[in-house]
This record gives structure tokens, C-alpha cells and sequence, in this order.
């Protein structure tokens, strides 16, 4: 078998046929554009038979062949993903085997649109974003990282090579490269090349979704809990606990991000256990927001609310125990058997969320300041609620659309701010195959290899896009309500 | 001087019949014959040589070079750990004694020396007519004091001690009484209660600066006191450093047609990142890399910069460290998992993925084809199924080996070559970068880590330093009576062939204990932009910049 | 306003206090103080020699005592060492002891000693601070008038193309960090390979002498992260303004198109945007950071990471008040300044 080339017995067709329509579009827009400059603006007029016209005339058409271009472009992006799905391996090319390796991506990606659009007007605010373009098109982007990082994480699929495992002789490969007989693993190339250790860059960049999508948005939302968690009661109380909780934050926020993670992940103060002790105060905030949760939704029936709130709080313990334990730092208690599982980049986790921590607090209070002066706030305080009860039950939920934009770009930001620390080097293993690690060792030989580093650049660059435009979706039509 | 009419030094004749026989490299022959105290003339006209004509003729006078160099900050030339210092205080502070990549042991600030048969006396010859920049003249007096200071122990990370570890008085961490003897003023006599043939080497190494009476290594920016050429005009730690020719001071090397070529040398820093370094190439903000490594020397010869290497015994370890308790045991303690990793690792493929290829296979024993005494002792066989089961007999098989190395460009690339044939082969690795400016905090503790080596020319130089017992650099823990003992036996004798039969059985146990990985020997690189001569890279980094020159 | 800005200040102060302070104990740590000697002595040191140097300089006196003597509170030690010489906090560069001053902390202006550069940490931070400035200053030049230019137009009309596409270049450039964009444009740009080699890929020079040509990378790189960003708050704000009645009222006037826009949309659009790009100044820091890395500017970045990474304690303390004084500051002027343009808000 033949090193791949980008698109096989594919492109003799769809190549040229994909650059026609690209051209005579451009083309169009060019014309269009042209035009536009020296005509009225474009106005909706009356004609005297009732009906209404807008555009006609050459620019009318233009329009016309531009929006037949543009679904042209689509259907033949399609093709480039469909038709390898029944054509023999290897014929298809390098981009015709990944669309065939992602394959379960594709058919999750058509159910949930396929489902979600079905019963768009039943499912509140995510059903609205289906009426939004860019909050789909963003929604997509996001949901295929997130379904690349779950059959890779989960059943192993997608990927074609052991990500760490390196191969002779492939340093530097190009894409599409044969692997040495006795190497191969699934398939036998390296559909995107070998890196600078000759392991298989495809593999490291889904692989890589793995870290990427399991971390931002974990932290992100420990984050978040924390910033509730203080910044409710901040809000709703105000004086002096708010006086001494802003100046904390605004304490953190006045430090710039690097120097903090320079004073936070280097080896010395690992040694020290500092992360470790803010571990197990930072991971205490989704303990006690669920504890107090509960408790105010259940508190008139005492006996169903031990019933959750035990089992619950038992199970958390002991995952958080589980966490903040490791073998060989200041935390150590907890027998082997015990300790469920060990964090690797607990070190990293911590000082994410301890930096998007405070900015958090301060959206939450500045909502609750706002919120806690409504009419229904004054209703539930007549009804004699708890202070609790109004914060988690009743200004919370109203606080939702702002912090579910935040969600989004946050998430979008932390896996920003992972890359930033894979630039300087500091937290995570130089193995691992997340992006921003890709990004710093590609970047390296940019100048002679360009493979390595483009693919991880890629894939970053289009999960964050995506989060952006999923969250401008959001905005937009939470706006609406 | 009438030195050089007196018959050879006996062992030199030896070694002469050893390199005409094939026996011993021309560098090796080099090194060890200058050694000694014979010329290079005459040492080669020993091989039956013309010595080679230097260049030198085809320098232009006068000009600018300017060299991508890190620029540390400055200290006790005795405590120096970078070359890269030596290229700015070699501006003024010279040595007695220069090394150069053919081998030769060049007189600088001497005029020569010679060593008794058995390697007990040195007597050295200070060169006449050179004086301090402040007029004052050069005496035997000053190198005494520098030797004297070499060997004081009390100061605080002064590396010569270890250099002159022969005449020091471990009481007294001080020289021995009558051990530096000062003849005349221009001879010096150096007593050794035991034969030691490696105190020349030891001169000429980088930290081996001579400073003048009274120097202050906090004022020695601001009263730059030396013999040498030029004078250092700014020295911003992390920015750049320039020196300027010292218009006021006749140099020595004027009349002895040693160069000094340039007005003014610039060493600017560009980081650790050889990428910006290329991007500074490219905008031609530099003439000179101070060294290119693993896959950049590919991409600074395709923008056009010439090349120069050099093949040294530089070289990278990679070693379990046999004392490291880690949860109550000593997992490297046993033989069986040394083994079992040394099977496992093909030190080709550490090469190609690690350092693109540009050096030489090496086997595991700190000892090389480079070295007089090397014996041609196998390496283990690569054979990673006996490797598994290896470390399943030691019971090891689910213990997490956590390898460190430094964050840079081709030790963490080796390192990472070598986690990866771990894992192929069946081991649970996991791997730890450690930040440059942290790494070397703890550099001999670490249980399983990478380290960098520079080269030696004597092959037991190496041995002593990082695998006796007991000693500070022993990184690997290793402690081994018979070794120690035949290590002894070999410092003891100078003839190469003679002690090629205690090596080959120091490489055994090297080998069969599986007491490093030695994957490769490096071919070390340095560019330059085209136009300027005598820049080559040398063997140990040295920093001869008196030779840099703009071709004419 | 005199209250606010005086309290302002007060909150100031303590915030450097309590920052500087958390600084001061997380450099003064065993392990960081370990590392410290290790790069002023030497790499391979033992530990005796480690603790020998430490004491003999005054790292292993109580912390509050060394933070205390840093501020200028306390008088500097005056140590006798273990190697028989007399060292005193405040004499350095080899004054006498008797001579020198009894109290040396930033409080007396005495910003320390840098261990890295071996220098005044003062000094260099200012020279560091400047070259920054001329940096943020080329950067601003360029990111405020083009963010607020693709705002605008993307603004003006809301849902047309020009606003999509805009909106579209705009969210791309925030979502495009600077070691990615910084590495291509150098890729791209600084080196033949793609055969447009018109900048220079590498900044140093520019420290002495900046122009187009070794300028423009940096400045771009920074830049077009931050645009993306205060672009996409200028035209929310925009479209906000050209909804509003006395907009509506112009156009039923008869007013032009670029009438309405210029004389009557724009101030009042632009006063969002001017708090997001006070606020912006802390945020570029990190930008700074990064790209004066990746470019080799040796700037307040630059400075801030080679003192972080050896673990240069006064040197890092001094960049720590620097930048709790950048942040702070520009959050207070973003303050003032929205009640300067904003008559509908006062401040008591």
C-alpha cells in the first residue's frame, strides 16, 4: 500500500469541482459587491398590483446565484464527508480516512441535531438556540469536540495509533505516511503525519480532546461553584462579608494571571503543598452548594431530605476525599483502597479554577444586587422563605441567562489559558498530548515542519470559535424572552 | 626556551608508537603528548607530521561580530557552571593553557611545561613579557596564587578544587604545604605526592580563568583587571554583553601573532528557545549561534549559515538512581530492574527522535572510541520481551517509573524516546519536565533522570567523577568496591594499552550492572553567517575569541 | 469625587500591602529560597552550602521581619557570616557598613537588589516598564482605532453582511490566542519559507531602535487578540444606541446616513467601549507577557517571567506593585471616566 494522498480518487472529481464553485462565488460576491456601490440601498417597495418586491434587476439575481453557490459549497463540503463513508480504505484519501474514522462523530452530531430540532419549542432555552444560525453552527463545533473527546476517552475508538507510541523512521513524517510493517495499529498510516518523536499526530490531537474537553469545563464549573457559592450570599447580605469577599477577589484579579501561575505550579511550591491545601478548600464549594441545595428545597420534609442529602453528601465526600488525597503530598490519609483515583494535573485544575473563581464572584454579586430588589424576591421573603431559599430557588435561576453565556466563553478562556501554560512549560507532562503542549513543541520546528503544529492550532482555534459563537447564540436569544 | 631539544618525554615516545600503530586516535595522541609538556611542533613531528598552518592571513583587522549567546551574570571564574560566561570575562581574564579540537594542549599564558617521567613534578614556565592591563607585569607569583586558589575548598562552588583534587590537603581543604613551589619569576614548581597526568587538562578547562592580585568578583565589571585583549564595555544579565578592544594595553598576543582580530564582540541573548534564535538570524540581528542543536542545525544550514562541528564525547545519561527510596523501597537497587531497562532501550532510535541523528551510537559505558583506553566491550543485546520479564522477576512489573528530565529541546526529546521504548516494552512510565531554573536544584536525588555530560578526553575522568562511590556528582548512586578498586588501579597508569585490560572490565561492570543509559555520543555544532573565520564550535565549549576574525 | 478617589486609594495601598505580602511569603519559601542559592552559588552545591549562603544574606530570619525590613519598617540586618565578613542589607556594591543607611525598603525608595540581573530591581523595572510602554503604546495605536472602526460599521447596521462577516472576524480574533497567532505570523512573515519575508520574526532590535519592519509582529499580535474583544462591546453598544428614539427621530428627519452615525450615535456608543479598554490594560499584560517572550522584546513581561522562573524575590515584588498599580489605576480611571462621559450617573 501507497503513502495517502490529501483526497485520493476523490478529488480527481470534487477538487475541481469544489475550486469552480469557490471561484464563480467569490466571483459573485466581487461583482456583487461592485455594483452595490453605485445603487440605492436596498428597500422593500409596493408594487400597485399588492405585492411586495424587493430586489430585482441584476443585483436581484446576482443574490439569487450567490445563495445556489453558497449551497453548492455546502453540498460539495458534504460530499467530501460522506461519499469515503462507502468507498474502499484508501481510496479516499487522508481526508476521506478521517471522515471515516470519525464516523460515530458524524451519526451522534445528525441525531442530536435530527432530535433537538424535532422538539426544539419543548426544550426551553437550548431548544431556542436552534432558531439561531451562529448559535448552531457554534453549537456544532463544540458538540464535535465533545463527541471526539467521549469515544475517544470512553471506548477508545477514533483514534489509529497509540498516542505516546513512537515509530522509527518517522520523525517529522508527512501526512499520509506508510508506518513500518509490525507498527501499525488500526490502519496503516499516519493519516496527519509523524511529530518531532514520530508519534501519530491525528491520534495526539484526538486524544488530545480528551484533556482539553475533560478539563476546561470541570474546572470551569468548580469555578463557578465557588463564585455562587460566595458571591450569592456577598450580594445578598452586603456589608461587611461583602466588603472583605470583594477585596479578596479583586486581591487575586489584580495579580497578573502569569505571575500567579508562576507562583502557584512551579516544582517548589508543589513540594510545599500549597496546591494541595487549596485543593481541599476550593473543592469544598461543590460539597457545600449541593448540601445547602438540597437542604432548602427539602426542608419542610425533614425526612425525605436525609433520604437524598445523605447518599449524596456521603458519595461527594467521598469522591472530594478522593481528590484532594495523594500519595506523596501533604494530604495523605486515606488507606490505598480508599483513594479512588489520583488527579495528575490536580496542580494545574487548582490554579484555573482559583483564577476564574473571583470573576465569577463578581458576575454572580453584581446579579444578585440587581436581582435581590425584585417583586418576587419581596414575595418569598413575606412567605417567610430562608435566605438560602431566595438565593438558590429564587435569584439564581433568574440569574441564568448571563451566567450561561459566561459558561461559555469561560470555558472558551480557561482552554486558552491551559495553552498559555503549555507555552511557558509549566503543569502539564511534556507527553501529554493536549493541545497547548502540541501547539509549544509544533511551534518549535514551525519553520521546516509545519504538520505537527497546525492541527492542534486548528482544533483549538475551532472548539474556542465554537464556544464564542455558542455563547453569542445564547445571548441573542436569551434576549429574546 | 631549550626544552623542546632535550629528548621526548619517554611516555610520548610510547604514545607516538600507539598512534603510528593505530592504536590511539591523532586527538587522543595530541592531548596526551602536549599534556606533557612537548609542543605541538615537535608532537607531531613525533607522528612524522608537518604541524598544521594555521589560518590567520586571510583576517581582516578591525569589525564587529555579533553572537546569539545566553549572557549569565558574571562571578569567581572558580565558580563558573556555563561556558557562556567564559566568553565575556575571556575578553580580559586568559588561561594558562588552551584545548583545541585537534587535541593539542596550547601554552597561553605559559610558555611551557614539563611533567617528570611518573607524572609527580610539573614544572611550568610562565611566558615572559606579558603584563596586567594596568602595566604591571605577569609573574610566577600570580599564577601561584591562582593555583593556590584553585585548590581552596572553602569557597563556595569553586569546581577547580576537584580539577586539583591531587594536590589538595583534605585537613586543611587548602594546597599542601610545598606542593606549589615558585623557583623563579618565571618558573613554577608543582610537587604531587602522587602521579596525577591530568592537572594540564585541568588549566585549560573554562573555569580555570587567571585573575589578578586582589580580585573582587563583585567589582569585576567595573575594575576589569587582566592580561587580555579587550575590555567589557555592558554586561546586562539576560540582554547583552559587549566587549571592546583595550586600546590602552599592549596585549602579549600582538607580538605573537595570536589575532585579536576584532574592534568589538556582542553577545546578545535570545532565550533558550532555538527558534528565536533562528528568527534572529533571519532578521540578521547575529553573525554567530554559540551552539545549534539536534534539528536546527538542518535549518540553519538551509538559510545559508556555514556549519562547524565537531565530534566530542558530550553526551547525554539517562540513569536510575540506586539509593532513591521511593514508598520504603529502593525500586533501582535491584540489579534485575536495571537490566531490564538498559534491554529495553534501543539507543539508535534514542538518537534519531532524540538528537536528529547527528552523533554517534554510544552502549551504555560512559567510555567511547574517543577515549585512548576504550575496549571494544558489547552492549547489552536490545531485547525488550526479556526486558518484561526481567522486571516481573524482580517483581517490579506494576511499579510506576517516573522519569525526569529538563525542559529543553534534545534532553527531553531523548528522555521522551526513552519513556516511550519503556512503555513499548511493557513498563508503567510516567514522565516530569522540571523547569531549567529548578532542574538542577536536585539534579543527583532525582530517582530516575536524564542528565547532560560534557566531554572529557581522558576516559576515566568521566568514571571517577560520576560513578566512584561516595563521590558528589555520583548521580547514580552507583557503589561498588570492585569497581572503585579497578578504577584506582587504572588512574595509575598512563599507558593507554596497559590499562585497556582494567577498562574492558570497568566497561563490564558498567554494562552488566546496567548502571546508566548512554545512548549516544553528540556531534556538537555551532553556525555562523558566511564571512567570518575562526569560529569553529570547540570540543569543550572553550572560549577562543581571540581567533574570531572577518575574512578578508 | 475628592472622597471616592481618596478612598479609592486607601483600598489601593492595602491591596499592594496584602499582595506584595502573599509574594513575599510565596518566593520566601524553603524550596524557592533553595533554588535562589542554587542559581547565585553554584548549580551543583550541597546543602550545608546552601544553608551557609542563606544565612550569611539574611534569608532565614522570621518573615515578618524580612517583609518589615523590604518595606522599610525595620532596619536592615547587619549579619556577621559564617565566613568572617560583616553583610548589611543596606550596604551593597561594596559600601561600607558603618556608612550605610539604617532603614532600606521601598518605603525609603529603595526597590531592592535583582539576583538575576544583578542591578537595582528600580532601575530595571523602569527601563523594563518603558520599553513596555512603547510597546502598549504602538498596540493601542493600532487595536483602539481599528476595534472601534469594525464596531462601528458592524454596528451601524445590525444583521447586514458587513456586520456578519465583521462579527465573524471579530469573534475569530479572540479566539485566536497570541502564541498561536504570534507563531504563524513569525512562520509567515519573519522567514523565507513562504516567501514573504517582510517583518522581522524577532523583536530585540526594536528595543534600541523600532521600526515597521522589527515593530510590526509584536504590535500585531498583541493587538488583534484585544480587538476582537472591545470591537465586538462597540458594536453591542452600537446597535443599542441606533435603536434608541432620537436615532429613529433623525432618520425620520431626513438626516444622512454618516450624519447620524458621526454626529449622533457615535458619542454615545462610545462610552462602553472606553471602560472595556481601561479594563483591557491588566488583560493585555498577559498578552505582553507572551509576546515579549515569543519575540525576545525584553520588556515588563520579559522581566516578569526570568524573575518569576529564578525566583528573583525583590525584583519580583517590585513587577507585583507595578502591575497591582496598573490594574488598579486603570479600573479607577475607567471609573471616573464613565461618569465624565455618562451625565445620567454620579458617584457621591
Amino acid at each position: 500500500m501507497d503513502p495517502l494522498t490529501w483526497t485520493g480518487g476523490l478529488g480527481a472529481f470534487l477538487n475541481p469541482a469544489l475550486a469552480i464553485t469557490a471561484a464563480l462565488g467569490g466571483i459573485v460576491l466581487v461583482v456583487q459587491t461592485g455594483l452595490r456601490m453605485g445603487s440605492a440601498a436596498v428597500t422593500l417597495q409596493s408594487n400597485p398590483d399588492g405585492t411586495l418586491q424587493g430586489r430585482g434587476g441584476v443585483l436581484g439575481a446576482l443574490d439569487t446565484a450567490l445563495i445556489y453557490l453558497v449551497w453548492a459549497l455546502v453540498a460539495l463540503l458534504l460530499a467530501y464527508i460522506v461519499v469515503p463513508l462507502v468507498m474502499p480504505y484508501g481510496s479516499a484519501g487522508i481526508l476521506g480516512e478521517i471522515t471515516r474514522r470519525l464516523l460515530p462523530v458524524w451519526i451522534a452530531l445528525v441525531a442530536t441535531f435530527a432530535l433537538s430540532i424535532r422538539f426544539k419549542r419543548r426544550l426551553g432555552l437550548y431548544g431556542k438556540l436552534f432558531d439561531s444560525t451562529v448559535g448552531m453552527i457554534g453549537f456544532a463545533l463544540v458538540m464535535f469536540w465533545v463527541y471526539v473527546a467521549a469515544f475517544v476517552g470512553v471506548f477508545d475508538m477514533i483514534v489509529t495509533h497509540d498516542y505516546l507510541r513512537q515509530v522509527s523512521g518517522l520523525k517529522n513524517a508527512l501526512p499520509g505516511v506508510m508506518v513500518p510493517d509490525g507498527t501499525q495499529g488500526v490502519i496503516p498510516h499516519y493519516l496527519l503525519g509523524g511529530d518531532n518523536l514520530a508519534r501519530d499526530i491525528f491520534s495526539r490531537v484526538m486524544a488530545g480532546s480528551v484533556f482539553v474537553i475533560a478539563i476546561a469545563p470541570l474546572a470551569t464549573i468548580f469555578a463557578f461553584m465557588v463564585g455562587i457559592t460566595l458571591g450569592l450570599p456577598a450580594g445578598y447580605y452586603g456589608g461587611k462579608f461583602d466588603t472583605a469577599l470583594s477585596f479578596a477577589a479583586n486581591l487575586i484579579l489584580a495579580f497578573p494571571v502569569i505571575l500567579l501561575f508562576y507562583l502557584l505550579v512551579t516544582p517548589e511550591i508543589v513540594q510545599t503543598g500549597i496546591p494541595s491545601y487549596m485543593a481541599a478548600f476550593l473543592f469544598a464549594f461543590p460539597l457545600i452548594f449541593i448540601g445547602v441545595l438540597i437542604n432548602t428545597r427539602y426542608y419542610t420534609q425533614p425526612a425525605k431530605r436525609n433520604a437524598i442529602i445523605l447518599p449524596v453528601l456521603g458519595i461527594l465526600g467521598w469522591l472530594y476525599l478522593s481528590a484532594i488525597n495523594a500519595s506523596g503530598t501533604v494530604i495523605d490519609f486515606l488507606p490505598a483502597w480508599a483513594d479512588l483515583f489520583d488527579i495528575s494535573v490536580l496542580v494545574v485544575f487548582v490554579s484555573v479554577v482559583f483564577v476564574n473563581a473571583p470573576t465569577v464572584f463578581r458576575i454572580v454579586r453584581g446579579l444578585t444586587l440587581d436581582l435581590r430588589t425584585r417583586d418576587y424576591v419581596a414575595a418569598a421573603q413575606t412567605r417567610g422563605e430562608g435566605a438560602w431559599y431566595i438565593m438558590l430557588w429564587e435569584i439564581l435561576p433568574n440569574a441564568r441567562g448571563p451566567l450561561i453565556v459566561d459558561f461559555c466563553l469561560r470555558i472558551g478562556y480557561t482552554t486558552i489559558l491551559l495553552g498559555t501554560l503549555g507555552f511557558f512549560g509549566l503543569g502539564l507532562s511534556s507527553e501529554s498530548p493536549d493541545w497547548g503542549t502540541t501547539i509549544n513543541e509544533g511551534r518549535k520546528l514551525l519553520l521546516i515542519y509545519i504538520h505537527p503544529a497546525l492541527p492542534p492550532a486548528m482544533a483549538l482555534l475551532s472548539l474556542v470559535l465554537g464556544l464564542n459563537l455558542l455563547a453569542d447564540g445564547l445571548r441573542e436569544e436569551s434576549l429574546k424572552d | 626556551m631549550t626544552k623542546h631539544d632535550q629528548s621526548p618525554h619517554p611516555i610520548a615516545l610510547q604514545y607516538a608508537r600507539d598512534a603510528k600503530a593505530g592504536k590511539l586516535s591523532r586527538r587522543e595522541f595530541m592531548a596526551r603528548t602536549t599534556a606533557l609538556g612537548v609542543s605541538v611542533t615537535a608532537a607531531y613531528g613525533l607522528l612524522g607530521l608537518a604541524a598544521p598552518a594555521r589560518a590567520g592571513a586571510h583576517m581582516q583587522q578591525g569589525g564587529t561580530v555579533r553572537m546569539q549567546m545566553e549572557v549569565r551574570a558574571v562571578k569567581d571564574p572558580r565558580a563558573f557552571d556555563w561556558p557562556q560566561i567564559t566568553y565575556v570575562t575571556a575578553g580580559w581574564l586568559e588561561y594558562l593553557v588552551e584545548y583545541n579540537n585537534d587535541g593539542t594542549f596550547l601554552p597561553m599564558l605559559l610558555e611551557s611545561w614539563d611533567v617528570n617521567d611518573n607524572a609527580t613534578v610539573y614544572v611550568l614556565n610562565v611566558r615572559q613579557g606579558v603584563t596586567w592591563n594596568d602595566g604591571t607585569p605577569f609573574t610566577a607569583q600570580d599564577v601561584a596564587r591562582n593555583i593556590a586558589g584553585w585548590c581552596d575548598t572553602t569557597v563556595e562552588g569553586n569546581s577547580m578544587a576537584a580539577r586539583f583534587s591531587a594536590i589538595i590537603d583534605t585537613e586543611t581543604g587548602q594546597a599542601l604545604d610545598g606542593a606549589i613551589e615558585v623557583i623563579d619569576d618565571h618558573t613554577i614548581q608543582l610537587n604531587l605526592p602522587a602521579p596525577d597526568i591530568t592537572l594540564i587538562a585541568g588549566m585549560s578547562d573554562y573555569p580555570a580563568a587567571i585573575t589578578p592580585a586582589g580580585f573582587n568578583p563583585d567589582t569585576m565589571l567595573e575594575n576589569p583587571l587582566g592580561t587580555g585583549p579587550y575590555l567589557p564595555e555592558t554586561v546586562e544579565v539576560g540582554i547583552k554583553a559587549t566587549l571592546v578592544r583595550n586600546e590602552n594595553h599592549d596585549w602579549w598576543g600582538y607580538a605573537a601573532g595570536k589575532g585579536a582580530y576584532l574592534d568589538r564582540i556582542e553577545y546578545i541573548d535570545y532565550g533558550t528557545d532555538p527558534s528565536a534564535w533562528v528568527a534572529a538570524a533571519a532578521a540578521d540581528e547575529v553573525d554567530i549561534i554559540y551552539e545549534t542543536v539536534g534539528d536546527f542545525v538542518e535549518i540553519f544550514n538551509s538559510i545559508g549559515f556555514e556549519e562547524s562541528s565537531v565530534a566530542s564525547s558530550s553526551t547525554i545519561c539517562i540513569r536510575p538512581n540506586q539509593r532513591a527510596e521511593i514508598d520504603g523501597m529502593r525500586p533501582y537497587a535491584d540489579k534485575r530492574v536495571r537490566q531490564a531497562i538498559a534491554m529495553a532501550v534501543d539507543s539508535a532510535v534514542c538518537l534519531e527522535l532524540g538528537y536528529a541523528g547527528r552523533g554517534e551510537v554510544a552502549r551504555n559505558q560512559h567510555v567511547g572510541p574517543m577515549h585512548p583506553a576504550w575496549a571494544d566491550v558489547p552492549a547489552m543485546p536490545h531485547d525488550p520481551a526479556r526486558a518484561l520479564e526481567l522486571l516481573q522477576e524482580a517483581g517490579m512489573a506494576d511499579f510506576e517509573m517516573d522519569l525526569i528530565s529538563i525542559d529543553d529541546d534534545w534532553r527531553k526529546n531523548t528522555t521522551d524516546a526513552v519513556a516511550a521504548q519503556l512503555r513499548d516494552a511493557g513498563f508503567n512510565v510516567k514522565r516530569t519536565v522540571i523547569p531549567g531554573a529548578t532542574f538542577w536544584n536536585d539534579w543527583t536525588e532525582y530517582p530516575f533522570s536524564s542528565t547532560d555530560w560534557n566531554h572529557r578526553p581522558i576516559d576515566t575522568q568521566t568514571l571517577g567523577l560520576a560513578y566512584r562511590s561516595g563521590e558528589a556528582w555520583n548521580e547514580s548512586g552507583f557503589s561498588n568496591a570492585e569497581f572503585d578498586a579497578l578504577l584506582a588501579e587504572a588512574n595509575a597508569i598512563p599507558d593507554a594499552d596497559s590499562r585497556r585490560v582494567v577498562m574492558q572490565r570497568l566497561q563490564e561492570i558498567m554494562t552488566d550492572e546496567g548502571v546508566t543509559l548512554q545512548p549516544y555520543w553528540r556531534t556538537i555544532y555551532r553556525h555562523a553567517k558566511p564571512g567570518f573565520v575562526g569560529w569553529d564550535m570547540n570540543i569543550a565549549y572553550l572560549p577562543h575569541i581571540y581567533k574570531i576574525g572577518i575574512a578578508a | 469625587m475628592v472622597s471616592f478617589i481618596l478612598r479609592r486609594l486607601g483600598i489601593m495601598v492595602l491591596t499592594a500591602l496584602c499582595l506584595t505580602f502573599i509574594v513575599f511569603w510565596l518566593t520566601n519559601l524553603f524550596p524557592n529560597l533553595e533554588k535562589l542559592a542554587k542559581t547565585q552559588g553554584n548549580f551543583r552545591m550541597s546543602d550545608e552550602a546552601v544553608l551557609t549562603y542563606l544565612g550569611n544574606n539574611g534569608y532565614l530570619q522570621p518573615l515578618p521581619v524580612k517583609y518589615g525590613q523590604w518595606l522599610g519598617v525595620l532596619p536592615g540586618y547587619v549579619i556577621a557570616g559564617t565566613d568572617g565578613e560583616m553583610r548589611a542589607r543596606c550596604a551593597t556594591g561594596g559600601q561600607d557598613i558603618a556608612d550605610a543607611a539604617r532603614f532600606c525598603g521601598i518605603l525609603q525608595g529603595n526597590w531592592g537588589y535583582s539576583t538575576v540581573f544583578r542591578d537595582d530591581a528600580g532601575s530595571i523595572i523602569a527601563t523594563r516598564l518603558g520599553l513596555t510602554g512603547k510597546l502598549m503604546f504602538w498596540v493601542m495605536l493600532l487595536m483602539v482605532p481599528g476595534a472601534l472602526i469594525i464596531g462601528v460599521m458592524a454596528g451601524m447596521n445590525e444583521g447586514s453582511r458587513t456586520d456578519r462577516s465583521l462579527s465573524t472576524v471579530s469573534i475569530l480574533s479572540t479566539a485566536t490566542p497570541e502564541y498561536v497567532s504570534g507563531v504563524v505570523f513569525i512562520a509567515v512573515f519573519g522567514t523565507a519559507t513562504f516567501g514573504m519575508q517582510w517583518f522581522k520574526g524577532t523583536a530585540t532590535a526594536a528595543m534600541d531602535d523600532a521600526n515597521f519592519e522589527n515593530f510590526f509582529l509584536p504590535v500585531l499580535t498583541i493587538a488583534l487578540y484585544g480587538m476582537g474583544y472591545i470591537a465586538r462591546m462597540t458594536r453591542a453598544s452600537m446597535t443599542e444606541v441606533m435603536t434608541a428614539q432620537y436615532i429613529r427621530t433623525a432618520r425620520l428627519k431626513g438626516v444622512a446616513f454618516s450624519q447620524i452615525v458621526l454626529r449622533h450615535a457615535l458619542r454615545n456608543a462610545l462610552i462602553a467601549p472606553f471602560t472595556v479598554i481601561m479594563l483591557q490594560f491588566p488583560f493585555l499584560l498577559n498578552g505582553v507577557v507572551i509576546v515579549e517572550t515569543l519575540f525576545n522584546y525584553k520588556g515588563f513581561g520579559w522581566t516578569l517571567v526570568q524573575a518569576a522562573s529564578n525566583n528573583d524575590i525583590e525584583l519580583l515584588l517590585g513587577v507585583s506593585i507595578v502591575s497591582v498599580f496598573v490594574v488598579l489605576t486603570t479600573q479607577l480611571i475607567s471609573d471616573i471616566g464613565y461618569v465624565f462621559l455618562n451625565p445620567r450617573i454620579r458617584i457621591a
